[in-house]
Protein backbone atom coordinates (compact mmCIF):
# COMPACT_ATOMS: atom_id res chain seq x y z
CA UNK A 1 0.00 0.00 0.00
CA UNK A 2 1.28 2.99 -0.91
CA UNK A 3 0.95 6.63 0.30
CA UNK A 4 -1.26 7.16 -2.84
CA UNK A 5 -5.11 7.12 -1.69
CA UNK A 6 -5.87 4.04 -3.84
CA UNK A 7 -8.60 3.22 -6.34
CA UNK A 8 -11.84 2.14 -5.83
CA UNK A 9 -10.24 -1.65 -7.30
CA UNK A 10 -7.12 -1.34 -5.90
CA UNK A 11 -8.81 -0.89 -2.21
CA UNK A 12 -11.18 -3.86 -3.00
CA UNK A 13 -7.93 -6.31 -3.80
CA UNK A 14 -6.22 -5.25 -0.87
CA UNK A 15 -9.73 -5.66 1.08
CA UNK A 16 -10.21 -9.46 -0.43
CA UNK A 17 -6.53 -10.19 0.27
CA UNK A 18 -6.97 -8.63 4.17
CA UNK A 19 -9.64 -10.98 4.03
CA UNK A 20 -8.33 -13.98 3.58
CA UNK A 21 -5.36 -13.81 5.58
CA UNK A 22 -7.52 -13.32 8.32
CA UNK A 23 -9.49 -16.16 7.46
CA UNK A 24 -6.76 -17.98 6.99
CA UNK A 25 -5.42 -17.12 10.78
CA UNK A 26 -2.74 -18.22 12.80
CA UNK A 27 -1.61 -14.77 12.91
CA UNK A 28 -0.84 -12.49 16.38
CA UNK A 29 -2.48 -10.49 18.51
CA UNK A 30 -0.26 -7.37 16.69
CA UNK A 31 -0.95 -8.65 13.04
CA UNK A 32 -4.64 -8.92 13.31
CA UNK A 33 -5.50 -5.71 14.67
CA UNK A 34 -3.33 -4.01 12.25
CA UNK A 35 -4.79 -5.81 9.37
CA UNK A 36 -8.36 -4.97 10.94
CA UNK A 37 -7.41 -1.65 11.35
CA UNK A 38 -6.34 -1.41 7.59
CA UNK A 39 -9.75 -3.36 6.64
CA UNK A 40 -11.47 -1.00 8.12
CA UNK A 41 -10.20 2.31 6.90
CA UNK A 42 -10.31 0.70 3.28
CA UNK A 43 -13.90 -0.28 3.79
CA UNK A 44 -14.77 3.27 4.68
CA UNK A 45 -13.01 4.68 1.91
CA UNK A 46 -15.06 2.56 -0.74
CA UNK A 47 -18.18 3.63 0.97
CA UNK A 48 -17.08 7.05 0.66
CA UNK A 49 -16.62 6.26 -3.17
CA UNK A 50 -19.41 5.06 -3.56
CA UNK A 51 -21.14 8.00 -2.19
CA UNK A 52 -19.75 10.59 -4.32
CA UNK A 53 -20.26 9.02 -7.70
CA UNK A 54 -24.24 10.04 -6.96
CA UNK A 55 -25.11 13.94 -8.12
CA UNK A 56 -26.69 16.16 -10.00
CA UNK A 57 -28.37 14.92 -13.31
CA UNK A 58 -27.95 17.07 -16.43
CA UNK A 59 -29.58 17.01 -19.70
CA UNK A 60 -28.74 19.88 -22.06
CA UNK A 61 -28.60 20.55 -25.20
CA UNK A 62 -25.44 21.22 -26.43
CA UNK A 63 -25.85 24.88 -27.72
CA UNK A 64 -27.17 25.17 -24.28
CA UNK A 65 -24.27 23.63 -22.31
CA UNK A 66 -21.80 25.58 -24.84
CA UNK A 67 -23.08 28.81 -24.03
CA UNK A 68 -23.17 28.03 -20.59
CA UNK A 69 -19.41 26.84 -20.74
CA UNK A 70 -18.55 29.87 -22.23
CA UNK A 71 -20.42 32.55 -19.62
CA UNK A 72 -18.50 30.42 -17.36
CA UNK A 73 -15.11 30.82 -19.12
CA UNK A 74 -15.58 34.94 -18.80
CA UNK B 1 -16.00 42.56 -41.84
CA UNK B 2 -13.86 44.01 -39.49
CA UNK B 3 -10.23 43.51 -38.64
CA UNK B 4 -9.27 44.39 -42.24
CA UNK B 5 -6.61 47.10 -41.19
CA UNK B 6 -8.94 50.28 -43.13
CA UNK B 7 -9.08 52.58 -41.27
CA UNK B 8 -11.37 54.25 -44.02
CA UNK B 9 -15.49 53.47 -44.40
CA UNK B 10 -14.46 53.00 -48.48
CA UNK B 11 -15.21 49.81 -50.41
CA UNK B 12 -12.75 46.99 -49.66
CA UNK B 13 -10.51 45.78 -52.40
CA UNK B 14 -12.33 42.88 -53.90
CA UNK B 15 -8.61 40.77 -53.57
CA UNK B 16 -8.89 41.59 -50.05
CA UNK B 17 -11.76 40.13 -49.43
CA UNK B 18 -11.25 37.04 -51.12
CA UNK B 19 -8.63 36.37 -48.76
CA UNK B 20 -10.64 36.78 -45.80
CA UNK B 21 -13.13 34.56 -47.42
CA UNK B 22 -10.58 31.84 -48.29
CA UNK B 23 -9.37 32.24 -44.60
CA UNK B 24 -12.72 31.62 -43.34
CA UNK B 25 -13.62 28.44 -45.36
CA UNK B 26 -10.56 27.02 -44.89
CA UNK B 27 -10.33 27.52 -41.29
CA UNK B 28 -13.76 25.61 -40.39
CA UNK B 29 -13.23 21.78 -39.35
CA UNK B 30 -16.42 21.08 -41.09
CA UNK B 31 -15.24 21.52 -44.56
CA UNK B 32 -11.47 19.58 -44.13
CA UNK B 33 -11.68 15.65 -44.93
CA UNK B 34 -15.68 15.70 -45.70
CA UNK B 35 -16.36 12.89 -47.30
CA UNK B 36 -18.99 13.59 -50.64
CA UNK B 37 -20.63 11.39 -53.22
CA UNK B 38 -21.52 12.63 -56.84
CA UNK B 39 -21.30 11.94 -60.15
CA UNK B 40 -18.18 12.68 -62.12
CA UNK B 41 -18.76 15.58 -65.10
CA UNK B 42 -16.10 17.73 -67.11
CA UNK B 43 -13.44 15.25 -65.92
CA UNK B 44 -10.33 16.37 -67.56
CA UNK B 45 -6.59 15.20 -66.69
CA UNK B 46 -4.16 17.45 -68.01
CA UNK B 47 -0.28 16.98 -68.90
CA UNK B 48 0.40 18.47 -65.86
CA UNK B 49 -0.81 15.45 -64.12
CA UNK B 50 -3.52 17.53 -62.29
CA UNK B 51 -7.04 16.44 -62.65
CA UNK B 52 -10.48 18.21 -62.94
CA UNK B 53 -13.76 17.40 -62.88
CA UNK B 54 -17.21 18.56 -61.40
CA UNK B 55 -18.86 16.83 -58.19
CA UNK B 56 -22.75 17.25 -59.02
CA UNK B 57 -26.34 15.18 -58.18
CA UNK B 58 -29.56 16.77 -58.76
CA UNK B 59 -29.57 19.54 -56.01
CA UNK B 60 -26.30 21.27 -56.61
CA UNK B 61 -22.49 20.75 -58.07
CA UNK B 62 -18.57 21.88 -57.25
CA UNK B 63 -15.91 21.86 -58.59
CA UNK B 64 -13.06 20.11 -57.30
CA UNK B 65 -9.33 19.32 -58.34
CA UNK B 66 -7.16 16.68 -57.71
CA UNK B 67 -3.28 17.50 -57.55
CA UNK B 68 -0.50 15.83 -59.31
CA UNK B 69 0.22 12.60 -57.42
CA UNK B 70 -2.22 13.71 -54.40
CA UNK B 71 -4.10 10.07 -54.75
CA UNK B 72 -4.44 6.95 -57.12
CA UNK B 73 -7.23 7.58 -59.48
CA UNK B 74 -9.01 4.35 -60.43
CA UNK B 75 -8.91 4.00 -64.01
CA UNK B 76 -12.53 3.25 -64.64
CA UNK B 77 -13.37 7.16 -63.05
CA UNK B 78 -15.09 8.72 -66.40
CA UNK B 79 -17.70 11.14 -67.25
CA UNK B 80 -20.94 9.87 -65.43
CA UNK B 81 -18.96 8.05 -62.53
CA UNK B 82 -20.48 8.02 -59.37
CA UNK B 83 -17.34 8.00 -56.57
CA UNK B 84 -17.21 8.84 -52.90
CA UNK B 85 -14.32 11.71 -52.37
CA UNK B 86 -12.61 12.59 -49.53
CA UNK B 87 -11.98 16.51 -49.57
CA UNK B 88 -11.32 19.99 -48.08
CA UNK B 89 -12.96 23.19 -49.34
CA UNK B 90 -10.39 25.55 -51.09
CA UNK B 91 -10.96 28.84 -52.74
CA UNK B 92 -8.78 29.66 -55.92
CA UNK B 93 -8.09 33.10 -55.07
CA UNK B 94 -7.11 34.02 -58.79
CA UNK B 95 -10.86 33.43 -59.92
CA UNK B 96 -12.74 33.62 -56.76
CA UNK B 97 -13.57 30.22 -56.93
CA UNK B 98 -14.79 27.73 -54.38
CA UNK B 99 -13.03 23.99 -55.15
CA UNK B 100 -12.81 20.81 -53.44
CA UNK B 101 -9.42 19.66 -53.54
CA UNK B 102 -9.70 15.95 -53.04
CA UNK B 103 -7.26 13.78 -51.00
CA UNK B 104 -9.20 10.09 -52.03
CA UNK B 105 -11.23 9.67 -54.77
CA UNK B 106 -13.15 5.98 -55.24
CA UNK B 107 -15.80 4.59 -57.55
CA UNK B 108 -19.17 3.68 -56.13
CA UNK B 109 -18.95 -0.27 -56.06
CA UNK B 110 -22.09 -2.35 -55.56
CA UNK B 111 -21.18 -2.40 -51.96
CA UNK B 112 -22.16 1.41 -51.42
CA UNK B 113 -20.00 4.87 -50.88
CA UNK B 114 -19.99 4.39 -47.14
CA UNK B 115 -18.26 1.19 -47.21
CA UNK B 116 -15.58 2.90 -49.22
CA UNK B 117 -14.88 6.13 -47.74
CA UNK B 118 -14.97 4.18 -44.43
CA UNK B 119 -12.35 1.69 -45.87
CA UNK B 120 -10.47 4.76 -47.04
CA UNK B 121 -10.45 5.80 -43.33
CA UNK B 122 -9.90 2.69 -41.38
CA UNK B 123 -6.65 1.76 -44.01
CA UNK B 124 -5.46 5.80 -43.05
CA UNK B 125 -6.12 5.20 -39.25
CA UNK B 126 -4.44 1.88 -39.53
CA UNK B 127 -1.20 3.23 -41.11
CA UNK B 128 -1.20 6.09 -38.42
CA UNK B 129 -1.37 2.96 -35.98
CA UNK B 130 -4.80 4.45 -34.29
CA UNK B 131 -5.71 0.97 -33.85
CA UNK B 132 -3.03 0.23 -31.84
CA UNK B 133 -3.15 2.67 -29.37
CA UNK B 134 -2.97 1.64 -25.75
CA UNK B 135 -6.60 2.28 -24.75
CA UNK B 136 -7.76 3.78 -21.90
CA UNK B 137 -9.16 1.86 -18.45
CA UNK B 138 -12.57 2.27 -17.82
CA UNK B 139 -13.09 3.58 -14.04
CA UNK B 140 -14.68 0.96 -12.01
CA UNK B 141 -16.98 3.31 -10.19
CA UNK B 142 -17.80 6.75 -12.62
CA UNK B 143 -18.18 9.99 -11.06
CA UNK B 144 -19.11 11.31 -13.78
CA UNK B 145 -20.41 10.28 -17.24
CA UNK B 146 -20.76 12.55 -20.34
CA UNK B 147 -23.39 10.76 -22.53
CA UNK B 148 -23.56 12.10 -25.96
CA UNK B 149 -26.43 11.29 -27.87
CA UNK B 150 -30.10 12.46 -29.15
CA UNK B 151 -31.91 14.25 -27.26
CA UNK B 152 -34.87 12.55 -26.45
CA UNK B 153 -34.11 9.70 -28.02
CA UNK B 154 -35.23 6.22 -27.71
CA UNK B 155 -31.75 5.29 -26.91
CA UNK B 156 -31.37 8.10 -23.94
CA UNK B 157 -34.31 6.84 -22.39
CA UNK B 158 -33.37 3.34 -22.28
CA UNK B 159 -29.55 4.41 -20.82
CA UNK B 160 -31.28 6.82 -18.31
CA UNK B 161 -33.95 3.55 -17.38
CA UNK B 162 -31.39 0.97 -17.00
CA UNK B 163 -28.59 3.69 -15.28
CA UNK B 164 -31.63 4.26 -12.79
CA UNK B 165 -32.15 0.66 -12.33
CA UNK B 166 -28.77 -0.06 -11.72
CA UNK B 167 -27.30 3.32 -9.85
CA UNK B 168 -29.81 5.21 -8.65
CA UNK B 169 -28.82 8.93 -8.79
CA UNK B 170 -25.21 8.45 -10.38
CA UNK B 171 -23.76 11.52 -12.03
CA UNK B 172 -24.06 12.39 -15.59
CA UNK B 173 -24.73 15.06 -18.26
CA UNK B 174 -26.44 14.63 -21.42
CA UNK B 175 -25.74 16.31 -24.02
CA UNK B 176 -28.10 16.28 -26.58
CA UNK B 177 -26.80 16.41 -29.69
CA UNK B 178 -28.16 15.40 -33.78
CA UNK B 179 -27.02 11.90 -34.69
CA UNK B 180 -27.84 11.82 -38.02
CA UNK B 181 -28.21 14.35 -40.85
CA UNK B 182 -25.78 16.65 -42.48
CA UNK B 183 -25.40 17.95 -39.36
CA UNK B 184 -24.82 15.14 -37.16
CA UNK B 185 -20.83 14.74 -37.36
CA UNK B 186 -20.31 18.50 -36.36
CA UNK B 187 -22.35 17.95 -33.09
CA UNK B 188 -21.45 15.04 -32.52
CA UNK B 189 -17.41 16.63 -32.99
CA UNK B 190 -19.03 19.25 -30.70
CA UNK B 191 -20.37 17.08 -27.73
CA UNK B 192 -17.40 15.67 -27.46
CA UNK B 193 -15.23 18.71 -26.62
CA UNK B 194 -17.92 19.75 -24.26
CA UNK B 195 -17.34 16.48 -22.84
CA UNK B 196 -13.49 17.02 -22.80
CA UNK B 197 -13.80 20.39 -21.11
CA UNK B 198 -15.87 19.29 -18.78
CA UNK B 199 -13.35 16.59 -18.13
CA UNK B 200 -10.99 19.66 -16.89
CA UNK B 201 -10.24 19.67 -13.26
CA UNK B 202 -10.88 23.74 -13.48
CA UNK B 203 -13.72 23.43 -15.12
CA UNK B 204 -15.82 20.91 -13.05
CA UNK B 205 -14.41 22.56 -9.83
CA UNK B 206 -16.17 25.95 -10.83
CA UNK B 207 -19.23 23.82 -11.81
CA UNK B 208 -19.10 22.20 -8.41
CA UNK B 209 -18.99 18.87 -9.92
CA UNK B 210 -16.36 15.94 -9.94
CA UNK B 211 -14.72 15.85 -13.76
CA UNK B 212 -16.24 14.04 -16.58
CA UNK B 213 -14.32 10.62 -16.14
CA UNK B 214 -16.29 8.04 -18.60
CA UNK B 215 -17.67 9.19 -22.21
CA UNK B 216 -20.67 7.47 -23.65
CA UNK B 217 -21.44 8.89 -27.27
CA UNK B 218 -23.70 6.96 -29.37
CA UNK B 219 -27.21 5.89 -30.54
CA UNK B 220 -29.82 3.55 -31.67
CA UNK B 221 -29.78 1.44 -34.57
CA UNK B 222 -30.27 2.60 -37.84
CA UNK B 223 -29.67 2.30 -41.73
CA UNK B 224 -25.86 2.46 -42.82
CA UNK B 225 -26.55 6.18 -43.68
CA UNK B 226 -27.96 6.79 -40.55
CA UNK B 227 -24.91 5.87 -38.61
CA UNK B 228 -22.64 7.55 -41.43
CA UNK B 229 -21.08 10.16 -38.97
CA UNK B 230 -20.00 7.35 -36.56
CA UNK B 231 -17.78 5.92 -39.87
CA UNK B 232 -16.49 9.36 -40.34
CA UNK B 233 -12.91 11.21 -39.72
CA UNK B 234 -13.63 13.93 -37.32
CA UNK B 235 -15.52 11.78 -34.73
CA UNK B 236 -12.84 9.03 -34.91
CA UNK B 237 -10.11 12.07 -34.17
CA UNK B 238 -12.03 13.49 -31.79
CA UNK B 239 -12.73 10.36 -30.15
CA UNK B 240 -8.89 9.26 -30.57
CA UNK B 241 -7.82 12.62 -29.06
CA UNK B 242 -10.09 12.44 -25.93
CA UNK B 243 -8.43 12.49 -22.43
CA UNK B 244 -10.72 10.55 -20.60
CA UNK B 245 -12.40 7.13 -22.01
CA UNK B 246 -15.05 6.60 -24.50
CA UNK B 247 -17.52 4.25 -25.05
CA UNK B 248 -18.98 3.40 -28.72
CA UNK B 249 -22.01 2.87 -28.13
CA UNK B 250 -24.73 2.64 -31.06
CA UNK B 251 -26.63 0.29 -32.18
CA UNK B 252 -25.90 -1.87 -35.04
CA UNK B 253 -25.48 -5.83 -35.42
CA UNK B 254 -22.88 -7.07 -37.74
CA UNK B 255 -20.89 -4.28 -38.82
CA UNK B 256 -18.41 -2.16 -36.97
CA UNK B 257 -18.18 0.90 -37.35
CA UNK B 258 -14.65 3.14 -37.17
CA UNK B 259 -15.87 4.77 -34.43
CA UNK B 260 -16.13 1.24 -32.02
CA UNK B 261 -12.44 0.57 -33.56
CA UNK B 262 -11.02 3.62 -32.07
CA UNK B 263 -12.83 4.10 -29.00
CA UNK B 264 -11.92 2.22 -25.49
CA UNK B 265 -14.33 0.48 -25.61
CA UNK B 266 -17.05 -0.91 -27.87
CA UNK B 267 -20.28 -1.73 -26.68
CA UNK B 268 -22.97 -2.97 -28.85
CA UNK B 269 -25.44 -1.10 -27.79
CA UNK B 270 -26.44 2.02 -25.59
CA UNK B 271 -27.78 -0.14 -23.08
CA UNK B 272 -25.04 -2.94 -23.65
CA UNK B 273 -23.00 0.36 -22.89
CA UNK B 274 -24.62 1.19 -19.88
CA UNK B 275 -24.38 -2.60 -18.72
CA UNK B 276 -20.39 -2.36 -18.90
CA UNK B 277 -19.87 0.64 -17.67
CA UNK B 278 -22.04 1.12 -14.63
CA UNK B 279 -21.96 -1.31 -11.84
CA UNK B 280 -24.77 -2.45 -9.99
CA UNK B 281 -24.84 -0.28 -6.72
CA UNK B 282 -26.87 -3.09 -4.27
CA UNK B 283 -23.98 -5.31 -5.16
CA UNK B 284 -21.51 -3.51 -4.77
CA UNK B 285 -22.80 -2.73 -1.27
CA UNK B 286 -23.42 -6.18 -0.82
CA UNK B 287 -20.15 -6.86 -1.42
CA UNK B 288 -19.01 -4.37 1.02
CA UNK B 289 -21.19 -5.23 3.63
CA UNK B 290 -19.91 -8.83 2.87
CA UNK B 291 -16.13 -7.92 3.20
CA UNK B 292 -16.67 -5.97 6.47
CA UNK B 293 -18.61 -9.06 8.12
CA UNK B 294 -15.83 -11.64 7.26
CA UNK B 295 -13.17 -8.99 8.53
CA UNK B 296 -15.05 -8.79 11.41
CA UNK B 297 -15.63 -12.36 12.03
CA UNK B 298 -11.95 -13.55 10.75
CA UNK B 299 -10.61 -10.93 13.20
CA UNK B 300 -12.88 -11.88 16.44
CA UNK B 301 -11.90 -15.49 15.68
CA UNK B 302 -8.48 -14.45 15.57
CA UNK B 303 -8.97 -12.77 18.73
CA UNK B 304 -10.41 -15.41 20.05
CA UNK B 305 -7.97 -17.70 19.65
CA UNK B 306 -5.48 -15.58 20.94
CA UNK B 307 -7.16 -15.06 24.77
CA UNK B 308 -7.69 -19.13 23.93
CA UNK B 309 -4.12 -19.58 24.27
CA UNK B 310 -3.50 -17.04 26.59
CA UNK B 311 -6.14 -19.25 28.89
CA UNK B 312 -4.59 -21.90 28.56
CA UNK B 313 -1.10 -20.51 29.15
CA UNK B 314 -2.32 -19.07 32.08
CA UNK B 315 -4.35 -21.94 33.66
CA UNK B 316 -0.83 -24.35 32.65
CA UNK B 317 1.39 -21.12 34.47
CA UNK B 318 -1.05 -21.19 37.86
CA UNK B 319 -0.71 -25.01 38.01
CA UNK B 320 2.79 -25.38 37.26
CA UNK B 321 4.38 -23.93 40.70
CA UNK B 322 1.92 -25.75 43.01
CA UNK B 323 2.93 -29.40 40.98
CA UNK B 324 6.50 -28.44 41.57
CA UNK B 325 5.97 -27.30 45.12
CA UNK B 326 4.30 -30.71 45.96
CA UNK B 327 7.27 -32.36 44.29
CA UNK B 328 10.08 -30.60 45.90
CA UNK B 329 7.72 -30.93 49.18
CA UNK B 330 7.52 -34.75 49.01
CA UNK B 331 11.34 -35.24 48.02
CA UNK B 332 12.68 -33.13 50.91
CA UNK B 333 10.55 -35.53 53.41
CA UNK B 334 11.82 -37.96 51.85
CA UNK B 335 14.96 -36.46 51.67
CA UNK B 336 14.94 -35.53 55.62
CA UNK B 337 13.69 -39.00 56.66
CA UNK B 338 16.44 -40.40 55.09
CA UNK B 339 18.65 -37.83 56.78
CA UNK B 340 17.21 -39.00 60.43
CA UNK B 341 17.60 -42.18 59.99
CA UNK B 342 21.10 -41.94 58.65
CA UNK B 343 22.24 -39.26 60.88
CA UNK B 344 20.40 -41.35 63.80
CA UNK B 345 22.61 -44.55 62.25
CA UNK B 346 26.18 -42.44 62.27
CA UNK B 347 25.46 -40.82 65.95
CA UNK B 348 25.07 -44.01 67.43
CA UNK B 349 28.41 -45.33 65.78
CA UNK B 350 30.43 -42.95 66.75
CA UNK B 351 29.07 -43.11 70.37
CA UNK B 352 30.20 -46.91 70.59
CA UNK B 353 33.30 -45.96 69.50
CA UNK B 354 33.83 -42.96 71.33
CA UNK B 355 33.09 -45.57 74.02
CA UNK B 356 35.83 -47.94 73.21
CA UNK B 357 38.24 -44.82 72.02
CA UNK B 358 37.65 -43.83 76.11
CA UNK B 359 38.25 -47.57 77.53
CA UNK B 360 41.19 -47.81 75.69
CA UNK B 361 42.59 -44.58 76.52
CA UNK B 362 42.29 -44.71 80.28
CA UNK B 363 44.02 -48.10 79.90
CA UNK B 364 47.32 -46.32 78.69
CA UNK B 365 47.05 -43.49 81.17
CA UNK B 366 50.81 -42.66 83.17
CA UNK B 367 48.66 -42.59 86.55
CA UNK B 368 47.60 -46.25 85.87
CA UNK B 369 51.12 -47.23 84.84
CA UNK B 370 52.48 -45.52 88.04
CA UNK B 371 49.65 -47.25 90.07
CA UNK B 372 51.84 -50.72 89.23
CA UNK B 373 55.15 -49.21 90.73
CA UNK B 374 56.90 -47.44 87.50
CA UNK B 375 57.67 -44.22 87.86
CA UNK B 376 58.66 -41.01 85.94
CA UNK B 377 61.74 -38.99 85.51
CA UNK B 378 61.82 -35.55 84.26
CA UNK B 379 64.19 -32.98 84.41
CA UNK B 380 63.54 -29.89 86.50
CA UNK B 381 62.31 -28.33 83.40
CA UNK B 382 59.36 -30.44 83.35
CA UNK B 383 61.32 -32.65 80.28
CA UNK B 384 59.76 -36.73 80.75
CA UNK B 385 63.62 -38.49 80.54
CA UNK B 386 63.57 -41.67 78.62
CA UNK B 387 67.21 -42.14 78.53
CA UNK B 388 70.06 -41.97 80.18
CA UNK B 389 72.00 -40.58 77.54
CA UNK B 390 72.84 -36.50 78.01
CA UNK B 391 72.50 -37.25 82.09
CA UNK B 392 75.50 -35.78 84.29
CA UNK B 393 76.34 -36.46 87.58
CA UNK B 394 75.42 -33.80 90.06
CA UNK B 395 72.31 -32.72 87.65
CA UNK B 396 68.97 -32.42 89.42
CA UNK B 397 66.11 -34.51 88.40
CA UNK B 398 62.28 -34.62 89.53
CA UNK B 399 60.88 -38.63 90.37
CA UNK B 400 57.15 -38.75 89.79
CA UNK B 401 54.96 -41.83 91.78
CA UNK B 402 51.80 -42.20 91.77
CA UNK B 403 50.91 -40.47 95.00
CA UNK B 404 53.73 -37.78 94.70
CA UNK B 405 56.88 -36.66 94.03
CA UNK B 406 60.95 -36.95 95.18
CA UNK B 407 63.68 -34.43 93.96
CA UNK B 408 66.91 -36.54 93.66
CA UNK B 409 70.44 -36.00 92.24
CA UNK B 410 72.21 -38.13 89.78
CA UNK B 411 75.54 -39.71 91.69
CA UNK B 412 76.96 -42.14 88.11
CA UNK B 413 75.54 -42.97 85.27
CA UNK B 414 75.64 -46.42 83.69
CA UNK B 415 74.36 -47.39 80.07
CA UNK B 416 73.04 -50.45 79.15
CA UNK B 417 75.38 -51.48 76.43
CA UNK B 418 78.37 -49.93 78.46
CA UNK B 419 77.30 -53.18 81.41
CA UNK B 420 77.34 -55.41 78.49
Amino acid sequence: MTDKQPTYTEAMQRLETIVSTLERGGMGLDETLKLYEEGAKLLRLCKTELTTAEGRLNELQLDDIESELQAEEQ
Amino acid sequence: MTGTGQVTTGPLPIGQFVQLVKQTVTRDPLFKNQALKGEVTQWKQYPSGHTYFSLRDQDGQMRAVIWKGRCAIDPGIKEGSEVVILASLDLYIRRGEIQLNVERIEPVSVLGELEKTKRLLVEQLKKEGEFDRPRQAIPTIPKHIAIITGAGSAALSDMQRLIENRWPGLRRTVIGVLVQGPRATEEIVRGLAVARRLSQPSVAESRGEPPVDLVIVGRGGGSPEDLWAFNLEPVARSIIASPVPVVSAVGHESDVLVSDLVADLRASTPSDAIERVVPVLPELHYFLDECEERLAVAARRQFRDNMQHLRTLHARLRVAPMAGLNRAKSKMLTLSSRMKVSVNQSIGIQTTRLAQFEASLSAIHPQRVLERGYSMTQTTDGVVLSSVEGLKSGQEIILNFADGSADAEIKNTHSNEGEK
